[in-house]
């Protein structure tokens, strides 16, 4: 979107159009590693953003800085890298765009301004702004994010609105009537995405309709059935985690 | 107003979901009452540190399901008329999931039908005993 990487598939578009140099002005993006200038006080920052962007507000930056609790007289160099992240989220913030992107925007934060920085999101998003982070701390994405999109290993693991996705995703456990017993076609079935058999026990992942699954589970005569609520941490971890060979190893007697 | 609800971000149950059923439980229990306003969108998404189209969704929801209404630049509210249907409605509405909960828990670790029965009226019994 910044243009800082070749897409490998689809396409880049802002209201419908191609991006030109004037869509960067809505667009306000904070990189995880700090690109504030060492030798710059944050109030020469505050200068440069003033008269680099039209819209910038400044004083909602003096407000946000002074939430962080910055003193504007500091040069970046003398500034935790956390407050180096929340100097960055304040000043991309003040500027009022339609879209901010912000990589990793809590790294270096205290517990109480990770919170902050949340909270900052969750306002920016209420005032109608669309907001794309990234994180490694799923219980901030579990929060804050609407949507969310799994990357590992640069491969898109999995998309979807975190709500649905834990309507939808549930572990189906059931217990069957021996080790050996077979599960005549249930892992074909297109409701299963992934099977773990240990023992009589047999843990199903689904990610439709768990009712049907658990049906088909007690059609069989299998007992202790039971649907098993997943968080995002767990859709994550079955998301990224290798599902090999599950139906061959469990279809064998 | 002093809306008090939480929500646990690392529950399997949706956030949506957890915001709906609080309402309702409160309007039951009738700690929200008729006619209260609820907090904006924006407000509960921050108490809350969560997501605003979350709330706005539980809030449609509500809508939907006669707990609440809304006014265009008012805000919502607690539905007023009809309101002890409204509050009939939530409390049977967070009863039935605890007792479907209940009985599917039961039913899944081998009771009969008829186990369940004893079960429960076993339990009613012993909590109406004063109205006896």
């Amino acid at each position: 979107m910044l243009d800082l990487a070749r897409a490998t598939s689809g396409s880049v578009l802002y209201d419908g159009l191609p991006l030109v140099p004037e869509t960067l002005e809505r667009i306000a993006y904070v990189p995880e590693r700090s690109v504030l200038y060492d030798w710059m006080t944050v109030a020469e920052h505050i200068e440069m953003q003033r008269r680099a962007y039209r819209k910038f507000n400044l004083k909602r930056a003096h407000e946000l800085l002074a939430q962080f609790g910055i003193d504007l007289r500091k040069k970046a160099r003398a500034l935790s890298k956390g407050m180096r992240t929340a100097t960055m989220v304040a000043l991309a913030i003040a500027r009022e765009t339609d879209i901010l992107i912000l990589d990793e925007p809590t790294s270096g934060l205290d517990p109480i301004n990770q919170r902050h920085v949340l909270n900052l999101i969750i306002n920016e998003s209420a005032r109608g702004a669309t907001v794309i982070f990234s994180s490694h701390q799923i219980g901030q994405v579990e929060r804050a994010a609407e949507r969310i999109a799994v990357i590992d290993r640069g491969r898109l693991a999995l998309e979807g609105d975190v709500d649905d996705l834990k309507a939808d995703r549930k572990i189906v456990e059931a217990i069957l009537p021996s080790e050996n017993f077979a599960l005549n076609g249930i892992a074909g079935d297109p409701h299963i995405s992934r099977l773990d058999r240990n023992g009589r026990v047999v843990r199903a992942l689904t990610s439709s309709d768990a009712a049907e699954v658990l049906a088909r589970f007690e059609a069989l005569g299998a007992s202790g059935l039971r649907i098993v609520d997943l968080n995002l941490e767990d859709i994550f971890l079955y998301a990224v985690s290798p599902s090999d060979a599950t139906a061959d190893v469990v279809e064998g007697q | 107003m002093p809306v008090v609800l939480t929500v646990d971000p690392r529950s399997g149950v949706p956030i949506y979901l957890q915001v709906i059923e609080q309402v309702k439980r409160s309007v039951a229990l009738g700690v929200l009452a008729s006619g209260e306003q609820l907090p904006t969108v924006k407000q509960l998404a921050l108490d809350l540190t969560i997501n605003p189209n979350t709330v706005a969704k539980a809030y449609r929801e509500l809508e939907r399901d006669g707990v609440i209404e809304t006014a265009p630049g008012r805000g919502s509210f607690v539905r007023s008329n009809g309101s002890i249907e409204t509050t009939k409605t939530a409390a049977t509405d967070v009863a039935r999931d605890a007792i479907d909960a209940a009985v599917r828990e039961a039913k899944s670790i081998g009771l009969h039908a008829e186990d369940i029965r004893t079960l429960a009226s076993a339990a009613i019994d012993r909590w109406f005993r004063e109205d006896a």
